[in-house]
C-alpha cells in the first residue's frame, strides 16, 4: 500500500480516541505487512513464490480478501484482476526492470480450496498484484475496529483515493467528499459507506496510463477518472479500477454499486467530459450546486 | 566490455574473493525456507505483540496454530480473525487442560503476567518461547529461569538481538577487533505513540494499559531497553554493574504516573559506559545502538546495520564492492548477510535490511530448537540476566538514584 491513511474521528475524549487511532494503524500496519508486493517477508510475495508449485495456506482474512478479488474478476468479465503483477512489472510500475521472466496473467488461473483454505496457481510466472483492493480492505477492517469500539462517527481515507465513512459529521446529513481536487467537482455524500476513485493519469507510461487493461494486456489508452460507492471500500476500490480498465467499453455494474464516470482529454490535464453515471440510481453524487441528474 | 558490465564483474568476482569474510548464509535470512518444524504451537496473549507473532508463524512451513488465549474478548476475536482453525480460550489453564497435543506454548501476556502460564506450560511439558523482559520482578524472573533449568523441554527467551542475522554478523566481525578499542556505546528507542490501548470499557482499561500501571511496568526501560541493553550484553560478553535513570511525561500529560520519555546510564565494570535514551513523543531516528571504537563505529537498527570506519582503520577486501549509504558527512558500509551470494545474483541492493521483522528469527530459532532438540539463541539464564538489568534500570529511573547491579542478582543458584 505505501501511502498515507489519516482518519478522523469526532468526540471529547482526545486521549482515548488518539488510543483508537493507534489502534486502527496497528490494524493497517498489519494489513500492509500481509498482502504488501513489495515486502519479501509478506504472505502475499510467499504465496508469488510458491502457489505456482503447491497450495499454500492462507489466514482467513486473506482467503476472504482473495476470494472476494476473484469474484470481482469474474463479475466485472476480466476487467478488475488481481493476477497482473508480471504486467506493472513488465510496463514500469512496480520496478526499474522492465524485464520479467515471469508474463502470465489471468484470474481463472488461482484456485482457492475452500476447506484447506489454501491458494494455488494453475500455471507458472503469475503472480498477485493485491494494490487495487488491499487498500480498501486494510480500511474495511479498521473501520470494524472503530465500530467494535462503538464509534458512530469518523471518516478515514487511504491516499485519498480510497475513503470509508461512519455516520456523519456532527450536524451534517453526511460526509461530503470532494472527486478531484478542482473547485467544481462533484462530491461523494457518504454516509455508512465507502468510496473510491481510480484514475487513469498520474504515473503514466510512454503507452499509456498507469491502469493495466487485463483483456489486452497493457497499459490502458483511455484515460478515465471512476469513482464508485459501495458498502465496502475494498468492493469500491476493485470496482473503480475496473472502470478505468474497461474504459470506453460497456461493463455492468453490480445492482447495489453506483459510479461516476469521467473521460479525461489526455494524459496530463485534468479538464475533460462531463461525469457521467453508471450503475443505481443514487442521490450520493452531488454536484457544487445541486444533486447530479442521475 | 560495458561500463556497467565491468560494474557487474567487478562486482561478482570481488565477491567471490570475500567468501570467508561474511559468513551469515542466505539460509539465515528465512531460516526455515523449504524445511518444515511440523509443530503444534499456541498462543497466550493476543495484544499487540501476540499478533505480530501469529504473523510470523504462519509463514512457517508445518507450524499449526492450535489455540490462542486472551482474558480479553476483543482481542481473542481479532487475533482469530488472522488464524485458520485455531481453538480460542479465555485463560490458559483451560488451554493447556483441553490442548493436550499442543507441543509449544508462546506466552506474550504482560510482562507481569509472564510467570502463571509459563511456568505452567514448561509444567505441562510443552516447549515455551517467552516475551522479554521474562518477568517484572527478580523474584519472578529466577523462579522462571530455575523451573526451565529443571525442565527438559525448550525454553526460550525473546532477546531478539541474540537471533537477528544482521547481528549475528556484526558480532562477529566485532568479536574479530574491526572496532579496536571500544570508547562509547549509545542508543535510542524513538516513537511517536501513546502506550495506551483503547479499551472497551473502564472495567478493561486498567488491564489492558498495564505498562501505564507503574505498579506492575517497568516502564521505557524495561520493557523497551532491556532487548537493547541485551544486544550489548551479548557483543561485549559482559553486564553492567550500576545504572543511573531519569526520566518525565514530556509529550503524553493524560494523567500516567509512568515516563514517556527517559534516559539511562549504564556503567561496566571497566569504565566502560552505555548512554540510552527512549521517548514516546518523537519518532527520529526510531531505535539503533551503536558501538564507536577507534577503528570503526557500528550502528546496528534492527532491521539494517552500518559500520563506519576511521579513516586510519586498515581495509578488508569485501569493502570495495559493499553497498554504502550516505548519513550527512560520513559514509555507512551495509552489513549484509550472504553478501558474497547476493553480489554474484546483481542482487546487492535487494539485500539491504532483513526480509522478516526481528520476531520472525526468534520464533524460528526456537522452533529449530524444539525440532532438533538444541540451545535456543537466548534460553532462560540469559532472559534472567537481561530481566535483572532491565529492572534494575527501572528502578533507578523512578528513584533517580544510582542502583548497583549486585552479582548475585543474577546468580540461580
Amino acid at each position: 500500500m505505501a501511502t498515507r491513511f489519516e482518519l478522523v474521528l469526532e468526540g471529547r475524549d482526545a486521549v482515548r480516541m488518539r488510543a483508537l487511532a493507534e489502534e486502527v494503524f496497528e490494524e493497517i500496519q498489519l494489513c500492509e505487512e500481509s498482502w504488501s508486493l513489495f515486502l519479501p517477508g509478506s504472505l502475499l510475495a510467499k504465496v508469488n513464490r510458491e502457489a505456482a508449485s503447491r497450495p499454500v495456506d492462507l489466514d482467513p482474512l486473506t482467503f476472504e480478501l482473495l476470494r472476494e478479488a476473484l469474484e470481482v474478476a469474474r463479475l466485472s468479465g476480466g476487467y478488475f484482476d488481481p493476477t497482473l503483477a508480471p504486467l506493472m512489472e513488465r510496463f514500469g510500475f512496480r520496478s526499474e526492470d522492465r524485464t520479467s521472466d515471469a508474463m502470465s496473467w489471468g484470474a481463472d488461473a488461482v484456485l482457492l480450496d475452500e476447506e484447506a483454505q489454501t491458494v494455488a496457481f494453475t500455471k507458472s510466472g503469475l503472480a498477485l498484484d493485491l494494490g487495487a483492493i488491499a487498500k480498501g480492505r486494510a480500511l474495511d477492517l479498521a473501520a470494524d475496529i472503530l465500530r467494535e469500539r462503538g464509534v458512530q462517527n469518523a471518516l478515514l481515507h487511504g491516499g485519498t483515493s480510497s475513503v470509508v465513512a461512519l455516520g456523519t459529521p456532527p450536524d451534517e446529513e453526511a460526509w461530503r467528499v470532494a472527486l478531484t481536487p478542482e473547485d467544481d467537482a462533484p462530491c461523494a455524500l457518504l454516509r455508512d459507506q465507502a468510496l473510491s476513485v481510480s484514475a487513469n493519469r498520474g504515473r503514466t507510461n510512454d503507452s499509456g496510463g498507469h491502469v493495466i487493461d487485463p483483456l489486452r494486456g497493457e497499459p490502458c489508452r483511455v484515460h478515465s477518472t471512476a469513482a464508485v460507492i459501495a458498502d465496502s471500500a475494498s468492493l469500491a476500490d476493485a470496482w473503480a479500477t475496473a472502470l478505468c480498465a474497461a474504459g470506453e467499453r460497456e461493463l455492468e455494474l453490480p445492482g447495489d454499486l453506483c459510479a461516476l464516470r469521467r473521460f479525461d482529454s489526455d494524459a496530463v490535464e485534468a479538464r475533460s467530459t462531463s461525469w457521467c453515471a453508471l450503475g443505481a440510481p443514487t442521490s450520493s453524487f452531488q454536484s457544487s450546486e445541486s444533486p447530479l441528474a442521475l | 566490455m560495458t561500463r556497467s558490465n565491468r560494474r557487474d564483474f567487478l562486482q561478482q568476482s570481488l565477491g567471490a574473493m570475500a567468501a570467508v569474510a561474511l559468513t551469515p548464509s542466505l539460509a539465515e535470512l528465512s531460516p526455515l525456507a523449504g524445511r518444515s518444524v511440523d509443530i503444534s504451537v499456541a498462543l497466550v496473549g493476543a495484544g499487540r505483540q501476540g499478533r505480530a507473532i501469529l504473523a510470523e508463524l504462519q509463514k512457517i512451513e508445518g507450524v499449526t496454530i492450535a489455540a490462542i488465549c486472551d482474558t480479553d474478548p476483543g482481542r481473542l476475536k481479532k487475533a482469530g480473525r488472522r488464524v485458520q482453525g485455531c481453538r480460542s480460550y479465555a485463560t490458559h489453564q483451560e488451554l493447556l487442560e483441553k490442548e493436550s497435543d499442543v507441543q509449544a506454548v508462546i506466552v506474550a501476556t504482560p510482562t507481569h503476567l509472564h510467570r502463571g502460564p509459563a511456568l505452567d506450560a514448561l509444567a505441562a511439558g510443552k516447549h515455551v518461547y517467552c516475551e522479554a523482559p521474562l518477568a517484572s520482578t527478580i523474584e519472578d524472573s529466577k523462579a522462571l529461569a530455575a523451573a526451565a533449568r529443571k525442565s527438559d523441554r525448550v525454553f526460550a527467551c525473546s532477546l531478539l538481538a541474540r537471533s537477528n542475522p544482521i547481528y549475528k554478523l556484526a558480532r562477529s566481525f566485532f568479536r574479530s577487533g574491526s572496532l579496536r578499542d571500544l570508547v562509547s556505546l549509545r542508543a535510542q528507542d524513538f516513537a511517536k505513540t501513546s502506550w495506551r490501548s483503547s479499551a472497551p470499557d473502564a472495567n478493561r482499561e486498567k488491564l489492558l494499559n498495564w505498562r501505564l500501571d507503574k505498579s506492575v511496568s517497568l516502564g521505557l526501560p524495561g520493557e523497551l531497553g532491556t532487548h537493547q541493553f541485551d544486544a550489548y550484553h551479548w557483543f561485549l560478553g559482559k553486564y553492567p554493574t550500576s545504572v543511573r535513570g531519569s526520566g518525565s511525561v514530556r509529550v503524553h500529560k493524560d494523567g500516567r504516573d509512568v515516563a514517556d520519555t527517559a534516559l539511562c546510564d549504564l556503567s561496566f565494570a571497566d569504565g566502560l559506559r552505555l548512554s540510552w535514551q527512549a521517548t514516546l513523543g518523537n519518532s527520529y531516528d526510531g531505535r539503533y545502538e551503536v558501538y564507536s571504537g577507534s577503528m570503526a563505529s557500528f550502528k546496528l537498527a534492527w532491521t539494517a546495520g552500518w559500520m563506519f570506519k576511521e579513516a586510519d582503520a586498515p581495509t578488508q577486501g569485501w569493502e570495495v564492492y559493499a553497498n554504502r549509504q550516505t548519513f550527512h558527512n560520513d559514509q555507512g558500509i551495509t552489513l549484509i548477510a550472504d553478501a558474497t551470494k547476493l553480489a554474484a545474483q546483481g542482487k546487492l541492493e535487494a539485500g539491504v535490511g532483513l526480509p522478516n521483522p526481528p520476531v520472525h528469527y526468534a520464533i524460528a530459532d526456537f522452533l529449530t530448537s524444539c525440532s532438533e532438540a538444541t540451545d535456543p539463541a537466548a534460553g532462560a539464564e540469559e532472559g534472567h540476566r537481561a530481566a535483572v538489568v532491565g529492572i534494575c534500570a527501572s528502578q533507578a529511573l523512578r528513584s533517580g538514584l544510582e542502583v548497583a547491579i549486585e552479582p548475585e542478582l543474577f546468580d540461580l543458584r
